[in-house]
C-alpha cells in the first residue's frame, strides 16, 4: 500500500494558507526591525565588574541625554547598548560616566554604522534579493525545459519558495515585536541560502515526476505525482535531517552573531521541506485539473455537500 | 576497470595525505589558519577619503594609493600580524587590525597626520658617530652632542629572513624637563636590559638642521617621483626630489656639512629620511652642493622607487579622511576565545551526528559515506588554511552547513542505489545505476547554492567589507565543491573497491531489499 499524500492535498494547502495569511499579517502589523547595519547607530557591548542593576543603567544615560538608548542584558551577563551614531569624542565621555558611576568596566564590543554605510546596505540587500530571484527564475526555466508544462512547473517552485520566504520573515517580525529580535546581513544571509535551500528539494521531487512521466508509470497525473513524492521522501527526509542536525548544532554552540542565520535556516529547512513535498506537487495537481476553487475552505464545503 | 579503481584510490589517499599534511606541519607558510575578528578579537573600521570637489580621477587613484602606503606604515610600527589596509571602492578604505583590540588608539593611529623630517648621525668630540652604547655606558644621562637638544632616535639596521636590511627604530632619548630619559616608542622608560645587546650597532640620530636651526622637515620638499638612472647600461630606478625655496637652502647648508665630515660610505655622510620616527631610508651624500633637487640611490626595484617617492611626497596622509569612520567595529579578544572552542564543538558535533545517522541508515554504506565525509572536511580545512580563508564563525557556519548538504548527494546516490537493487540489478550494477541516475539531480541541486554564494559574496564585499558574509559564501562554496567530488568520486571508489568482495555478499550491509515479486 503506498502512501497518499497527494488525496490530502485540501489539507496541506490550507495549512499553508493559514500559515501564510498569519505570516503576511505578522509583517504588515509588526514589520521587521532593523538592526544598525540597515538603520545606522552604534552598538556597545559592557561588562561591569560590580553588579548593576538596568534601570540605573538607563537612568543614567537618560541623564547623559541617551533617552532613546536600547538596553539589553545578555544571557554572559553584560549590558547591550544600542543609540544614535556616536562620534568618537562621544563614545569615550559615555565610557567615562558610566566608569564613574558603575566602576570598572570593558568594552567587549563596539559596532558603528553610519547613516551612508546603513542606506547602501539596504540597498545592496534589496538588489542582492532582487538578483538571487532572477537568477533563481533562470535557473527554474533552464532546471525545467525539458518538463511538458515549464510554465506550470517554474510557478508552482515560485510559489512553494515564496512561501517559505513569507512564513521565515513574518516569524522574524513576530519575534521583533515580541522581543525586540533585530534583522541584520546575516539575516539576509540565511534567507538566500534558504532560497537555494528550498528550491533543491523541490528540483529533486520535480525531477522524479519528469522521468516518472516519461517512463509512463501510471496514465493518471495525480497519481504519477504521488509515487514521485514516496519515492523521493526517504531522501528528501533524510537530506533535511542532516542539516536540521548541524543546524541544530550551530544554534546551539555557536549562537551569538549568527543566531540570525542558523534560526532562519532551523525554520527555513523545515518550511522549505514541507513545502517541497506538500505545496509545489500538490499545487501540480490543482493546476493540472483546474481544482483552484477547492482551494478556499468555505467553497470546498459546499461541493462536499453536493 | 577494477585497476581503475585502485589507481583512483590511490590518487585520493594522496589527496588526502597531503591535506592532513597541510593541516598538521606548516606549508607554503601558513603555519596557523588565518582568523576572523570574531575569533581573534580586532579593530575592523571603513573610512571614506574626503577628496577636494576639483580633484581629477588620477589625482583620487594617486592619492588612495599614498594613503593605503602611510597607513600600513604606521601600522607596521604597531606590529600587528596580518593586516589588512586595501582599497574598497574609489574612495574608501578598509583597515583590519586581527588581534588588536584597542579602538581608539588604531583610530588615532590611521587618522592622525604623518610626520616626516631628515635626519642625521650624532657625532661626539672627535667627530665619529655616536651609538647607543655610548648613552648606556653613561651614569647619568646627558647629550653628547652638546648643540643639538633634540630628541635622539636610535635605529638598529639588520638583516630581516629575506636578506633584507631592515631599520628598527629601537629607543628615544628624550629632554622632559631638564631631565634626559631613554624611552621607547609609546614614551614610557625604556629596559635597558634588553636594549643592552643591539647597544653597539644601534646609530643615535639628531635631527638635521640648517645653519640658522632650522629643521629639514617634509614640508619643505616640493616634490618627490620614481626615475631612472640613465647613466648606467641598464638604467637603475631611483628616486627624485626637488626642494622648494627654503628647502634647497637649508638642504645645501646640510649636505655641505655633511659632505665635510666623514668619507663616502661612513654613517656621517648619510641623511636619514624618517617618516614618524621611522628611519625609511638613509642615501649617502654625494657632492657637497645640489642646488635644489637631487636623487636617493640604492639597490631599488622600480616598485621600491615608487614607494619611497609616495611616502617622501606623503608624509601626512594626502587626503583627510571623513568623521567618524563610515563603518567601526571591536571585538575583544575574550570573546573570541569562547567562540573558537564552542563553534568547533558545534562542528564535531554536526559532522558527529551526520556520520551517525548516515551508519545507522545506510549501513556499509552509510560507513563509507562518512569516510567519505571525513576525506572532506580534511580537505575543505586544508583549502581553507592554504588559500588562506579568514575563518570567521559565520565561515564556520557556512562550513558546518557545508557538511550537512554535503551527504545529501550521497543520500540521493544512496537511494537511487536501494531502488535499483529492489528493481532486480544486481549489487555492483546497482552501484553504478544509482551514481549515473543521481547525477543530474546533484548537478541541478547544487547550482542553486553556487547562485546564492555568487551573490551573498558580492553583498559582502560591497560596502563594508563584511567579513561575516563573504566568509559564509565563500567556505559555502568550496564546501559544496569539494562535497561533490568527495560524495561522488571518494564514496563510489570506495564502493567499488567493496563490490567483489565476500562483505558485498551479505546484502543486509547495504540495507537493501529486493522487493517481492
Amino acid at each position: 500500500m503506498m502512501l497518499d499524500i497527494t488525496g490530502k492535498r485540501s489539507l496541506f494547502l490550507i495549512i499553508s494558507e493559514i500559515i501564510i495569511l498569519i505570516g503576511i499579517i505578522a509583517l504588515a502589523v509588526f514589520g521587521l526591525k532593523p538592526g544598525i547595519e540597515f538603520s545606522s547607530g552604534s552598538m556597545l557591548t559592557m561588562s561591569f565588574e560590580q553588579e548593576i542593576d538596568q534601570s540605573e543603567l538607563r537612568e543614567e544615560l537618560t541623564s547623559l541625554g541617551y533617552d532613546n538608548a536600547i538596553i539589553q542584558r545578555t544571557a554572559a551577563g553584560d549590558f547591550f547598548i544600542r543609540t544614535q551614531e556616536l562620534t568618537s569624542d562621544e563614545k569615550i565621555a559615555l565610557e567615562e560616566a558610566l566608569g564613574a558611576r558603575f566602576g570598572a568596566l570593558a568594552e567587549r564590543e563596539f559596532y558603528s554604522v553610519s547613516s551612508m554605510v546603513a542606506a547602501e546596505t539596504v540597498h545592496n540587500a534589496v538588489i542582492a534579493v532582487a538578483i538571487a530571484a532572477v537568477g533563481i527564475l533562470l535557473y527554474i526555466t533552464w532546471a525545467f525545459r525539458r518538463m511538458p508544462k515549464p510554465f506550470h512547473y517554474g510557478v508552482c517552485a515560485i510559489i512553494a519558495l515564496v512561501h517559505d520566504v513569507v512564513l521565515v520573515t513574518g516569524i522574524f517580525a513576530i519575534l521583533g515585536a515580541i522581543i525586540g529580535w533585530e534583522i541584520n546581513l546575516m539575516f539576509i544571509t540565511g534567507v538566500l541560502a534558504v532560497i537555494g535551500y528550498s528550491i533543491n528539494n523541490t528540483v529533486v521531487v520535480f525531477d522524479r515526476i519528469r522521468e516518472n512521466l516519461r517512463r509512463g508509470v501510471h496514465p493518471d497525473f495525480e497519481m504519477v505525482v504521488n509515487s514521485s513524492l514516496v519515492e523521493t521522501l526517504s531522501r528528501s527526509l533524510n537530506t533535511s535531517l542532516t542539516t536540521l542536525l548541524v543546524v541544530l548544532a550551530l544554534l546551539l554552540f555557536v549562537g551569538a552573531s549568527i543566531q540570525n542565520f542558523a534560526l532562519v535556516m532551523l525554520i527555513g529547512v523545515i518550511v522549505g521541506t514541507y513545502s517541497s513535498l506538500f505545496v509545489a506537487p500538490t499545487l501540480l495537481i490543482v493546476w493540472e485539473r483546474g481544482e483552484w476553487g477547492n482551494l478556499i475552505p468555505l467553497r470546498r464545503a459546499k461541493t462536499k455537500e453536493a | 576497470m577494477a585497476r581503475r579503481n585502485t589507481i583512483v584510490f590511490f590518487i585520493i589517499a594522496a589527496i588526502f595525505a597531503f591535506a592532513v599534511c597541510a593541516l598538521v606541519y606548516p606549508l607554503f607558510d601558513r603555519e596557523e589558519m588565518r582568523l576572523g575578528l570574531d575569533l581573534v578579537g580586532g579593530v575592523h573600521l571603513v573610512y571614506q577619503a574626503d577628496f577636494p570637489e576639483d580633484s581629477s580621477a588620477e589625482e583620487r587613484t594617486a592619492a588612495m594609493d599614498r594613503a593605503l602606503i602611510t597607513i600600513e606604515k604606521r601600522i607596521d610600527k604597531y606590529g600587528v600580524a596580518e593586516p589588512i589596509i586595501q582599497q574598497l571602492g574609489d574612495d574608501r578604505i578598509i583597515v583590519e587590525l586581527p588581534g588588536f583590540t584597542d579602538i581608539d588608539a588604531a583610530k588615532s593611529l590611521v587618522e592622525q597626520t604623518g610626520f616626516l623630517e631628515f635626519r642625521e648621525a650624532e657625532l661626539n668630540g672627535a667627530g665619529q658617530p655616536v651609538y647607543l652604547a655610548d648613552y648606556l655606558e653613561q651614569g647619568n644621562l646627558s647629550f653628547i652632542d652638546l648643540q643639538e637638544d633634540g630628541d635622539r632616535v636610535f635605529v638598529l639596521d639588520i638583516l630581516n629572513e629575506k636578506e633584507m636590511l631592515e631599520h628598527k627604530t629601537i629607543a628615544f632619548l628624550v629632554a622632559d624637563n631638564g631631565e634626559i630619559k631613554l624611552t621607547d616608542a609609546s614614551g614610557n622608560p625604556a629596559d635597558r636590559e634588553a636594549l643592552e645587546q643591539y647597544a653597539a650597532q644601534s646609530l643615535s640620530w639628531i635631527s638635521a638642521r640648517g645653519d640658522d636651526g632650522t629643521p629639514l622637515t617634509g614640508d619643505l620638499l616640493a616634490d618627490a617621483f620614481p626615475s631612472l638612472d640613465q647613466s648606467k647600461v641598464v638604467p637603475v630606478p631611483q628616486v627624485s626630489i626637488e626642494w622648494n625655496s627654503e628647502g634647497s637652502i637649508i638642504f645645501d647648508q646640510i649636505a655641505k656639512r655633511l659632505y665635510n665630515s666623514g668619507a663616502y660610505g661612513t654613517p656621517q655622510r648619510a641623511l636619514g629620511i624618517f617618516l614618524d620616527d621611522t628611519l625609511l631610508s638613509a642615501p649617502q651624500i654625494l657632492e657637497s652642493s645640489y642646488g635644489g633637487s637631487g636623487v636617493i640611490t640604492g639597490n631599488f626595484t622600480r616598485e621600491e622607487a615608487t614607494e619611497l617617492a609616495n611616502l617622501l611626497k606623503s608624509g601626512a596622509l594626502p587626503m583627510p579622511l571623513k568623521q567618524p569612520p563610515l563603518y567601526q567595529e571591536k571585538i575583544s579578544a575574550t570573546l573570541g576565545a569562547d567562540f573558537i572552542d564552542m563553534s568547533l564543538m558545534a562542528g564535531l558535533i554536526g559532522i558527529i551526528l551526520v556520520m551517525l545517522f548516515m551508519i545507522v541508515y545506510y549501513r556499509l554504506p552509510g560507513v563509507l559515506a562518512s569516510l567519505a565525509l571525513i576525506f572532506y572536511g580534511a580537505v575543505v580545512l586544508a583549502i581553507f588554511k592554504l588559500i588562506p580563508v579568514t575563518l570567521t564563525l559565520a565561515g564556520i557556519g557556512g562550513f558546518v552547513l557545508s557538511i550537512g548538504m554535503a551527504v545529501d548527494a550521497n543520500v540521493l546516490i544512496f537511494e537511487r542505489m536501494k531502488e535499483e537493487f529492489a528493481a532486480g540489478r544486481t549489487l555492483g550494477a546497482a552501484i553504478e545505476a544509482g551514481f549515473n541516475r543521481a547525477w543530474t539531480a546533484i548537478r541541478d541541486s547544487n547550482v542553486t547554492t553556487f547562485i546564492v554564494c555568487a551573490i551573498l559574496y558580492w553583498l559582502g564585499s560591497s560596502i563594508i567589507a563584511s567579513a561575516p558574509v563573504m566568509g559564509f559564501a565563500l567556505t559555502l562554496f568550496i564546501g559544496v565543491a569539494v562535497s561533490m567530488f568527495s560524495a561522488i568520486v571518494v564514496t563510489r571508489t570506495l564502493l567499488r573497491l567493496f563490490v567483489g568482495t565476500k562483505l558485498a555478499k551479505r546484502t543486509s550491509l547495504f540495507s537493501a531489499h529486493r522487493e517481492k515479486k
